[in-house]
């Protein structure tokens, strides 16, 4: 560094310098670890955006494309509900295979299969996953799109309310099982690409590919 | 409250979705300038009005109307999100367009803030910097302009416009206050 500033300074110059937008990615990512965790340092970055809030009628208008219906089917997918179809058709299709079934319902204890509980897509993504639940654990399961280039790693993450996305993991594979209790309608599931091995910070740090809430 | 966004805002943290219709209807067309602006690319800004949107609607239980204005904060998150992508490019090489349009609308820009009578407390800050300074933190601010964007453009070494650009800040926090 050219100059000596204080602690206190060098806090609030790092913090207009993320607001003015000049840092590298590497460092925007550990400004922005940083002010979830320290809420002083958090404060000084909503200070500047607010001094500077004036600059921004240095924006010109321009009329946006209407993307409104894609930002809509991406939050709130149409509910593709798994009818039990492929099941009543075994069922009723031989007496001898309904009885099979049978057998196996009442010998499996707490036989409940997973519903679809979400499609998560992004519109400019091929890439989708499908979420399915049952009670104890989620599946996920990525039904198009292309795996992640080499030296990265798709990363599931669930969002409850106002809370920070919790991470599931990396993705290792087409399919993957996590065991989770409380699901809620509502709570939010989102893929990022990440590093290999997945987030380095905790948060997402790679664009958010897709998402999609739980029930919608 | 005299923020008919944040009242939309705060309609939209309760999952009002016709709220969200009307947030969208009334905001994007100042977003998409933002957007347009720093990343300079329209199906880039598209996709980055479609992602903020999404943020928006995930965050919005986030946005407190005693700490600001509910345009600053949705402007806040768009800025961010675009210099995040401009800053992810590959090679980040020096935008022409991005340094044409820095000529940009200084006096409309306090014009029109006068006109308004709003609090100018950083337009007037930004006044007491050396001009050439100021120009580089609107540039930054405005275009999303990275250091070595910044450098080339005034002709100055990194260390220099990086060190024009810390002093800036202080002077700037000193004449806002803290």
């Amino acid at each position: 560094m050219t100059d000596e500033f204080s602690h206190s300074d060098e806090d609030d110059i790092l913090a207009g310098e993320y607001v003015l937008g000049v840092l590298t990615l590497s460092e925007r990512l550990s400004v922005e670890t940083r002010m979830k965790l320290d809420t002083s340092f958090g404060r000084r970055i909503a200070q500047w955006e607010n001094d500077f809030g004036p600059m921004n009628e240095g924006y010109a208008d321009l009329k946006a494309p209407n993307v409104f219906h894609r930002v809509e089917a991406r939050l709130f997918p149409k509910k593709r509900k798994i009818s039990n179809f492929s099941w009543f058709q075994f069922v009723i299709g031989t007496a001898s295979a309904a009885v099979v079934a049978l057998a196996i319902f009442l010998i499996l204890p707490n036989p409940q299969r997973p519903e679809l509980v979400a499609v998560l897509q992004g519109d400019a993504q091929a890439v989708i996953f499908t979420a399915s639940y049952d009670g104890q654990a989620l599946y996920l399961q990525q039904t198009g799109g292309p795996a992640p280039e080499a030296g990265r790693d798709y990363e599931l993450w669930l969002i409850a309310g106002d809370a920070a996305p919790v991470s599931l993991g990396v993705i290792g594979g087409q399919t993957a099982r996590r065991p989770l209790p409380d699901l809620a309608s509502g709570m939010v599931l989102a893929v990022s690409l990440e590093p290999a091995g997945g987030s380095p910070t905790g948060a997402p740090t790679g664009p958010v590919l897709v998402t999609g809430t739980i029930g919608a | 409250m005299d923020d008919p966004i944040a009242e939309l805002l705060i309609r939209v943290a309760a999952e009002d979705r016709a709220a969200f219709k009307e947030l969208y209807k009334k905001t994007s067309t100042k977003l998409f300038g933002v957007l347009m602006r720093i990343l300079g690319n329209r199906a880039e800004s598209e996709d980055a009005l479609q992602e903020v949107f999404t943020r928006f609607w995930l965050r919005a239980g986030r946005f407190d109307p005693e700490k600001g204005r509910a345009m600053t904060w949705l402007i806040a998150i768009s800025r961010n999100h675009a210099i995040d992508r401009l800053r992810a490019r590959p090679a980040e090489i020096s935008d022409d367009d991005a340094v044409l349009s820095l000529q940009d609308h200084r006096q409309g820009v306090e014009a029109s803030l006068v006109a308004k009578g709003e609090a100018l407390r950083v337009i007037d800050c930004m006044g007491k910097l050396e001009p050439d300074k100021a120009q580089a933190v609107r540039g930054a601010y405005l275009g999303g302009l990275s250091y070595q964007q910044l450098a080339d453009r005034h002709g100055v070494p990194l260390n220099t416009i990086r060190s024009w650009l810390r002093r800036s800040l202080m002077s700037l926090r000193e004449c806002l206050g803290a």
